[in-house]
């Protein structure tokens, strides 16, 4: 991997295991990011505060903090990407988080390849959000698939895809954040409006029938990725 | 005439009395019912109508606790052939020749019946009773076997993890850069193995331990089957998979992370295990009932003597880990476990070419 044209973006990794806080370390050190870390949750806080990285890689595990709570006080005054770090088991714990401000999340055991690909996402939403309107116009490409905004077209393979209102807008939604999960609530608040009721059965039957219509076999996609109990999450557009 | 029967093993709440009262009344009054129309159509014949009360009787005594609502239903049954329908009408009388012993009969009867109705009760507690005994015995063997072959299984792995990194450590001068990339090689094979272990492990956690039943929420089958098979290509990534799902859309009651892990567990069986030449099939299919999922390889097959205890965690045997593969015993078990939490099925056949492994999930949870 070419490790020049990534500029120094600085990274501030909070986790109070040593092991795993030196092996991100090299890895990333070796990627030409600049890394600095905490061990604890308030001398996280104190780093982020004092040095504005751009990306936070949060564990949700510390001993002397909450990470919901890092979480919070974070967005109090920083949109900086945090990218939480948590253990398999509980999808709500993660879905939580998310839902708290969080950017992205990455379960244990990862590999370093989806890890650099989360803080490149990270950085580059984070990079959008400057020059939003600009980025609108930027057509969704990946593979067969080209979402373009300001005509309201989908084409799969250069043939034009019938969706719905609510599919577009779906889809849409999707592929402005792509690379990056979105969650249930998130999704039904965008496109449903914030008092829809929480049963998200109605967005599963959309994302069928996108599904349906963009994917070749909607049991192995290769657009819209499924993570269960989270949400959804689109490959990042090319 | 209530006397608490010493049969009666359950309390009597209030709730029960008063469903059994209603019930009593109610038979009483149908019978009563269909009596009076007897009596219309074939005034003669009273044998008819004596034969409506002691079914009413019968059904009296089958479908309430203890004795004591059939001896009160007879009463009232005695009372009301006397006084509804033998001469003189609408009065009681209890003269009549051989009344007594129509009186003593009928209560006999509803005796009769009731004993034999609550000793009919008693014996199908104690089959449930007994049942549940089995159960019990039969979840402690599975726990046993399961830790069994758990600490045979996590040895192996950590023997080699240490091994080797203490190699690495102890004669580090001595290595070739090779053998040094060799052993740390050893390492990451042996912990992602271990690592596979423990998240099967983690899963049985998610099953109530006393209930062996598990919170279900609806899933779509397609994005179940999606993400188990993207979890698999991360851990091996050069299998191949083909994967079809049913045309219609399906919601499953199901914990669907549990579902991945037997998707994932029998993919990586039929892909490691059978040494499947042409790629490995996922299939799902459904009817009204349930959905059918099949992962089928093109590999050597099962050894049918092993088929049938395939499931039990029991099929590691001295000659199973001398063949080279490492233990599939607990994966199995593990699915075992979780598809019968979920209400479902799980077997193995061979094919002509291979084997096929299949389960079930109930498409309506049960209540």
């Amino acid at each position: 991997m070419n490790t020049n044209t990534l500029s120094r973006n600085t990274i501030l990794l909070i986790e109070d295991e040593e092991n795993i806080r030196s092996f991100i370390s090299t890895t990333l050190k070796n990627q030409g990011y600049k890394i600095i870390t905490a061990a604890t949750g308030t001398e996280g806080l104190h780093l982020s505060a004092s040095l504005c990285p751009d990306v936070i890689l949060l564990d949700l595990g510390l001993p002397d903090m909450d990470g919901m709570d890092i979480i919070r006080q974070l967005r109090t005054w920083t949109s900086v990407p945090v990218i939480v770090i948590s253990a398999r088991s509980n999808e709500h714990e993660k879905a939580k988080a998310l839902d708290c401000g969080a950017d992205d999340y990455i379960t244990k055991p990862f590999s370093t390849v989806e890890l650099l690909a989360r803080i490149r996402t990270s950085l580059r939403h984070s990079s959008q959000m400057s020059d939003q309107p600009a980025m609108h116009q930027k057509p969704y490409h990946h593979k067969a698939l080209t979402i373009n905004y300001s005509d309201h077209v989908v084409t799969l393979e250069g043939n034009i895809i019938h969706l719905t209102q609510i599919e577009y807008k779906l889809l849409t939604l999707l592929a402005r954040n792509s690379g990056k999960v979105l969650t249930y609530t998130f999704i039904m608040e965008k496109i449903w409006g914030p008092y829809v009721d929480n049963n998200n059965q109605i967005l599963r039957v959309n994302m069928a029938n996108i599904r349906r219509k963009i994917e070749k076999n909607p049991a192995a996609p290769e657009y819209v990725f499924t993570e269960i109990g989270i949400g959804y999450r689109m490959a990042e557009s090319d | 005439m209530a006397h608490k029967s010493g049969f009666q093993k359950r309390k009597m709440s209030s709730g029960v009395i008063l469903r059994d009262t209603l019930l009593t009344l109610l038979i009483l009054l149908v019978a009563t019912a269909i009596a009076f129309g007897f009596f219309h159509v074939v005034p003669e014949n009273s044998a008819n109508i004596t034969l409506v009360y002691i079914t009413a009787l019968v059904l009296t005594a089958r479908f309430t606790e203890g004795y004591f609502y059939g001896v009160a239903a007879s009463l009232v049954s005695v009372v009301a052939i006397n006084y509804l329908f033998t001469y003189p009408f609408f009065r009681v009388n209890f003269t009549l020749t051989g009344y007594p012993v129509t009186f003593l009969f009928t209560l006999l009867i509803s005796i009769i019946v009731s004993a034999l109705t609550t000793r009919l009760k008693e014996q199908a507690d104690a089959l449930v009773e007994r049942e549940k005994l089995l159960m019990d015995a039969e979840k402690e063997k599975m726990r046993a076997n399961l830790l069994r072959s758990v600490s045979h299984d996590l040895r192996t792995p950590l023997t080699g993890i240490i091994g080797n990194s203490t190699t690495y450590i102890d004669n580090s001068e001595s290595l070739t850069d090779q053998e040094k990339l060799r052993l740390v090689e050893h390492i990451r094979e042996d912990s992602n193995w271990l690592l596979n272990m423990v998240e099967n492990l983690l899963s049985v956690t998610r099953i109530n331990q006393n209930s062996m039943k598990i919170a279900t929420s609806l899933e779509s089958v397609e994005e179940v089957v999606s993400e188990a098979l993207l979890r698999f290509r991360k851990r091996l990534p050069d299998v191949a998979v083909t994967v079809q799902v049913p045309e219609d859309f399906l919601m499953v009651p199901m914990d669907a992370m549990l579902i991945e892990q037997v998707i994932i567990n029998l993919l990586e069986n039929a892909a490691v295990h059978s040494g499947s030449e042409l790629p490995v099939e996922l299939t799902v299919s459904n009817d009204e009932k349930k959905v059918v999922f099949h992962v089928k390889d093109y590999g050597v097959g099962i050894d049918p003597n092993k088929l049938d205890t395939i499931f039990d965690g029991s099929s590691y045997t001295p000659d199973s880990a001398s063949d080279g593969h490492r233990g599939m015993g607990i994966g199995l078990s593990i699915c075992k476990t979780i598809i019968a939490a979920h209400n479902g099925e799980i077997s193995a056949v061979n094919h002509t070419c291979g084997c096929e492994f299949t389960f079930t999930l109930p498409i309506t949870s049960e209540k």
